[in-house]
């Protein structure tokens, strides 16, 4: 049967009952969701306007769970279909929209009133302004807009800071303003290319320093003055001065999440049942980021639901719809990449854990004293920006919590920063943990890679209990 | 007319290996190092003996190298630890701490898989994106400060102001020598040619600094007394060219030799391999601080960000020195992955067609399967060059 | 009255080695033959073959430019000259107009931008690991298991592109063996791998721009579905070529021989007055 044709999936009637008693969602601005109004979008509107989201095929990595008992995996899909609505609507209220690199906190962005929206994020509302578009026609579409990036840069480019969005396309960010060297060499230069493109957009480089930054005094200092003309910068921008109790609050809100998703995650990984799927996992945990959903209070609200449910399912020993008994425990570490989670839970596998967002997620920042500093000190304390050896010591805590039977490590096909440092972690990892690993290159933005999933397969086959 | 200099620098090189290892027994320290802001004028001063080490060319070299970083980093970085790993290359051998800098992400990588594979002593000095800012010159002051508190321990005496000041001016008469160097191989009928004149730079990574400023002193009266002072102009049919882009180092001679092989002459180059390190290094006062923003205030390397074309001094500092060597045209070299370089290619392209300039981008590595491919393409753009001169005089 | 002038073409490619010759600005007669090991041979064989098909002589040749790969083995030339000069030489004797060219022969791929007399004045070539090449579709057909004259038609036939990588030919073909495993449409496949290929040229398009009409030469010329994909991708017109694409070098190198003739005539005449 063709994988290309329109078949959607559609959420059980039944279901409705079940989930429209479920919380709201609330909103920064005061406005809610209710789970009614949710309800009604993602089986009324949203199959209509995103069909390729209802697709059900599992060669699809972005369709939606299965786990229609979790009501916080309706709900994240809820709040990534209707991105592009929630975005421009806070645009035409004045609110600015900044691209940030993927792996950093939020929190200075949104102190001074901006939104702040990772690359996949940006492709997310990028992708919201295209509507019917099937499975098919939404890769086609992506991988078109892609060829326009490298044509304006290189084919060698993994990370293109949305050029195909802003300057191919019409994409309304106002300002680029990621941290820079944070685990991608590729942004700065996709930041820069910018400079020659078809259309002004203000252009800022959170500046990271790099070698033992943390214990460096002088570097935690060059970093809280970079955030300071950031947050002025942005507050110039939104017409928002931002004070240091304005950003205090913030650290707070973020940190509110963080901790939200810490507490998850030892509940999740506590469970010898995986109690939700690799996609939902994945999507959970980084909702304590505060960015993927372009709304840190929603994000909040619906990772408050989704860590009681999780409780319930560990105590009770509910599994997580799609995913075997006794599957293979895998950990990734490595590039912004994953393999598709439906296929390899399939063959028998779950993906338990990644490293690239977690680690900002699992850094807290301090809540007393300077702001900025603070937040310098504990951004250039992420564990995954550390030297090699440290970011394997805490990668390695972090696969023993997750209970992981082995260790992917997945790069870009150009990137250099994740494929330099590849082999070492994985070596380190191997000699602590005696975990079997796997490197694997991946094609960043290919629609379906054989050889890719032929190999995480055959991995799950062979650590499989 | 050969030059005699030349010959004996070549000379020098040859015995600079057996030179180094014997000063080491005396109990000299050497630093080698890589990348592309680490202050010389520092390493001299603590009477420390630097080494610009890492060369190209060697596909045997990178497929090992390939093993201990991967095969999806530039070919320059992964010779450089196919050097470590074989651990045969005497100025490797011969190094008591490597240094490498953060301008170029993936050296900076390449410092701890080195050390962690092959036990190698290195150190690392941090390089702000932002260079322009007050703020990052602060921090890179810092940072130097730190980086030379860690040199003074391993040559076991502190930074002398006086020594410090006296290295300055050596190392400034370096760069003078190189600047003047360079007129002289862009010059009608020059003596000594571009690739002549990159093998003296590649002479002075290896050569005790003292000698090498000397034997530059020399070289450049050699060819005052048998040139004269050097006219730089176009000839018709001469196909000039500019090389930029990526670095080539020593023994890496795959595109200068298809260039020249097929009737094209390079006249200059803004490779951090070659003339551009020397450029516009003005250090205001003779202090670590001085050194640091001086060094900030370079041309910037590609590895850098900038984000506003039209003040780019990269950029301005490539149309200067076409316009100074009457380039015709502009090769720009880039290795494959080898990001900076690569994603600012087609860019660098349109900057220079907007001023009547046309360049080939030759994207490449140290595999010898593409020769003739490029050779293909580099003949091609030597035709194209000599077709313009026809067309002009036509 | 004087006897008009022969000017010979000789392009030795990686897969076939071409001759034309000229009399004068009219094309005469040409040969063509699959390339063999001993790369002189073949640009001697190939010119026999033109000559006999023009019953003519080695001897009637005034002027003989060799291009493509084997050019670096041709002492029987006069000149050697690149295979992008020669396209542009080629592509503008006969199409005036054409300014820009693309060439796709098996294993790579010119864009080339013109002047009004048909010289280069920038071009851009593949580089490794970018499947933008002839044999990018070789391997296709193959895992197909049809002709490659086969592949155009077929995507002309299909009603969506399914999307095919472009970094590797190799890892391609592993993703249309699943993709056939699947069920989906093959001509649906074999149109994303032209619309794949058609991305990668358009790359280099980037380089040097594009203006219609554009002239496509080179073996994949002759695929109908590639034409397609190059002009919806490239949002240009690609003229239909009035002569055989994979000449087009030969004739380049054919025009060039009359030029160089001429000037060395006139430098030579200039010399002795």
């Amino acid at each position: 049967m063709s994988n290309s044709t329109v078949d959607l999936y559609r959420y059980p009637e039944e279901l409705k009952e079940e989930f429209i008693t479920t919380e709201d969602i609330n909103f920064r601005d005061g406005s809610k969701a209710s789970a009614e109004e949710i309800w009604h979008f993602m089986t009324v509107e949203a199959p209509v306007r995103y069909p390729h989201a209802f697709t059900k095929s599992s060669y699809y990595h972005r369709q939606l769970s299965r786990d229609i008992h979790l009501p916080s995996s309706i709900k994240h899909n809820y709040l990534f279909l209707t991105m592009k609505d929630r975005i421009e609507n806070s645009r035409r209220n004045g609110t600015p929209v900044i691209f940030v690199q993927g792996g950093q906190s939020v929190d200075p962005y949104y102190a001074a009133g901006a939104i702040a929206l990772r690359p996949a994020s940006v492709g997310l509302w990028a992708s919201g302004r295209h509507e019917g578009n099937t499975m098919v026609g939404e890769e086609v579409r992506r991988m078109d807009e892609k060829e326009k990036a490298y044509r304006a840069i290189s084919f060698e480019a993994c990370q293109t800071a949305g050029y195909e969005h802003i300057q191919e396309g019409d994409l309304p960010v106002d300002m680029l303003a990621p941290f820079t060297c944070l685990r991608c060499s590729d942004v700065s230069y996709g930041v820069e290319a910018h400079r020659h493109g078809k259309k002004p957009v203000n252009l800022f480089l959170g500046d990271f320093p790099l070698d033992h930054q943390k214990d460096k005094p002088w570097a935690i200092d060059y970093f809280a003055h970079n955030l300071h003309r950031l947050t002025k910068e942005i507050g110039d921008m939104a017409g928002h001065v931002v004070t240091d109790e304005a950003l205090r609050a913030e650290i707070r809100l973020h940190n509110a999440g963080r901790r939200l998703a810490l507490d998850t995650a030892d509940a999740w990984w506590s469970a010898d049942a995986p109690p939700t799927n690799g996609s939902d996992r994945r999507a959970i945990f980084q909702m304590g980021g505060m960015e993927m959903h372009g709304d840190p209070t929603a994000s909040l609200t619906v990772l408050k639901e989704a860590n009681r449910y999780i409780r319930e399912r560990v105590k009770r020993g509910v599994k997580g719809n799609g995913v075997q008994d006794n599957p293979g425990r895998i950990f990734v570490c490595g590039s912004c990449v994953f393999p598709n989670e439906f296929r390899t839970e399939e063959a028998g596998g779950v993906i338990v854990g990644n490293d690239n967002h977690w680690s900002d997620i699992s850094t807290l920042v301090e809540e007393e004293g300077d702001p900025y500093y603070n937040l310098s000190k504990a951004i250039l304390s992420y564990p995954y920006e550390q030297d090699i050896e440290t970011r394997a010591a805490w990668t390695i805590q972090e696969i023993r919590k997750s209970r992981a039977h082995g260790v992917l490590f997945l790069y870009n096909w150009g990137c250099n920063t994740q494929s330099a440092i590849a082999r070492m972690l994985v070596d380190i990892i191997k000699r602590e943990t005696s975990l079997p690993t796997l490197i694997i290159e991946h094609e960043f933005g290919a629609s379906q890679s054989e050889q890719l999933q032929n190999r995480v397969n055959a991995f799950v086959e062979m650590v499989r209990p | 007319m050969a030059l005699t200099t030349v010959h004996k620098i070549r000379d020098r090189v040859e015995k600079r290996p057996l030179e180094l290892a014997a000063a080491r027994e005396k109990g000299a320290k050497v630093v080698g190092w890589l990348s592309y802001a680490i202050p010389e004028e520092v390493i001299t001063a603590l009477g420390l003996i630097p080494i610009r080490i890492g060369t190209g060319g060697d596909t045997r070299l990178v497929e090992i190298g390939s093993r201990y970083i991967s095969t999806k980093n530039c070919v320059f970085v992964r010779e450089a630890v196919g050097l470590f790993a074989e651990n045969k290359d005497p100025y490797i051998v011969n190094s008591d701490l490597v240094a490498f800098d953060a301008a170029c992400l993936q050296l900076f990588r390449t410092a701890e898989v080195v050390e962690h594979y092959f036990k190698v002593n290195t150190l690392v000095l941090g390089v702000p994106r932002n260079f322009y800012w007050p703020e990052a010159k602060e921090y890179f002051w810092h940072e130097l400060e730190h980086f030379v508190g860690k040199l003074e321990e391993l040559a076991g005496v502190k930074l002398d102001p006086k020594r410090l000041a006296a290295s300055i001016e050596l190392y400034n008469g370096i760069r003078e020598s190189i600047k003047e160097l360079y007129r002289y191989q862009a010059g009608n009928n020059p003596l000594i040619t571009w690739s002549q004149t990159y093998d003296v730079i590649h002479a002075g990574y290896y050569l005790d600094r003292a000698e090498y400023a000397a034997l530059l002193r020399e070289l450049l009266a050699e060819l005052k007394d048998k040139q004269g002072e050097p006219v730089i102009s176009h000839t018709y049919g001469e196909a000039r060219i500019f090389l930029s882009g990526s670095v080539i180092p020593p023994k890496d001679h795959k595109l200068i030799d298809i260039i020249e092989q097929v009737g094209g002459r390079i006249v200059g180059d803004d490779l951090w391999s070659g003339l551009v390190p020397h450029l516009n290094v003005e250090i205001k006062e003779p202090t670590v601080k001085g050194i640091a923003y001086a060094y900030l205030s370079r041309v910037p390397h590609a590895a850098l960000p900038y984000l506003d074309l039209k003040t780019d001094e990269r950029l301005k500092n490539l149309k200067g020195l076409i316009g100074a060597f009457h380039a015709q045209g502009v090769i720009n070299h880039t290795l494959r992955y080898c990001d900076p370089f690569t994603f600012k290619a087609g860019e660098t392209k349109e900057q220079l067609k907007q001023i009547g300039i046309p360049m080939l981008e030759i994207h490449t590595e140290y595999a010898g399967s593409d020769f003739e491919a490029i050779r293909t393409r580099v003949e091609a753009f030597v035709e194209m060059l000599r077709n313009l001169d026809y067309q002009e005089a036509v | 009255m004087s006897k008009e002038k022969i000017y010979a073409g000789v392009d030795v490619g990686s897969l076939g080695t071409k001759a034309l010759l000229l009399r004068g600005d009219t094309i005469i007669s040409h040969g063509l033959i699959r390339t063999g090991i001993d790369t002189e041979e073949n640009g001697r064989n190939v010119l026999k073959v033109a000559l006999d098909n023009a019953g003519l002589q080695w001897e009637d040749l005034d002027y003989i430019v060799a291009t493509g790969y084997g050019r670096i083995s041709a002492p029987y030339a006069n000149r050697t000259v690149t295979e992008i000069t020669c396209h542009g030489k080629g592509a503008h004797f006969l199409h005036p107009k054409t300014r820009t060219i693309i060439d796709m022969g098996g294993q790579d791929c010119k864009a080339i931008r013109l002047d009004e007399d048909g010289n280069v004045n920038d071009f851009a070539m593949n580089d490794k690991c970018a499947a933008g090449t002839g044999r990018f579709l070789e391997v296709m057909a193959a895992t197909f298991k049809v002709g490659l004259e086969e592949l155009g038609p077929m995507a002309l036939r299909a009603k969506e592109i399914l999307p095919v990588s472009s970094t590797c030919t190799v890892f391609a073909e592993s993703e249309t063996v699943s993709l056939l495993a699947r069920g989906e449409n093959p001509d649906s496949i074999i149109k994303g791998i032209h619309h794949a290929i058609a991305n990668r040229v358009a790359g280099m398009f980037s380089r040097v721009g594009v203006e219609s009409d554009v002239f496509f030469s080179g073996g994949v010329a002759k695929n109908v579905g590639m034409k397609a994909a190059l002009e919806e991708v490239l949002n240009a017109r690609i003229v239909d070529p009035e002569y055989d694409p994979q000449l087009v070098g030969a004739l380049g190198a054919a025009v060039l021989a009359k030029t160089y003739a001429t000037r060395e005539a006139n430098n030579g005449a200039n010399n002795r007055s």
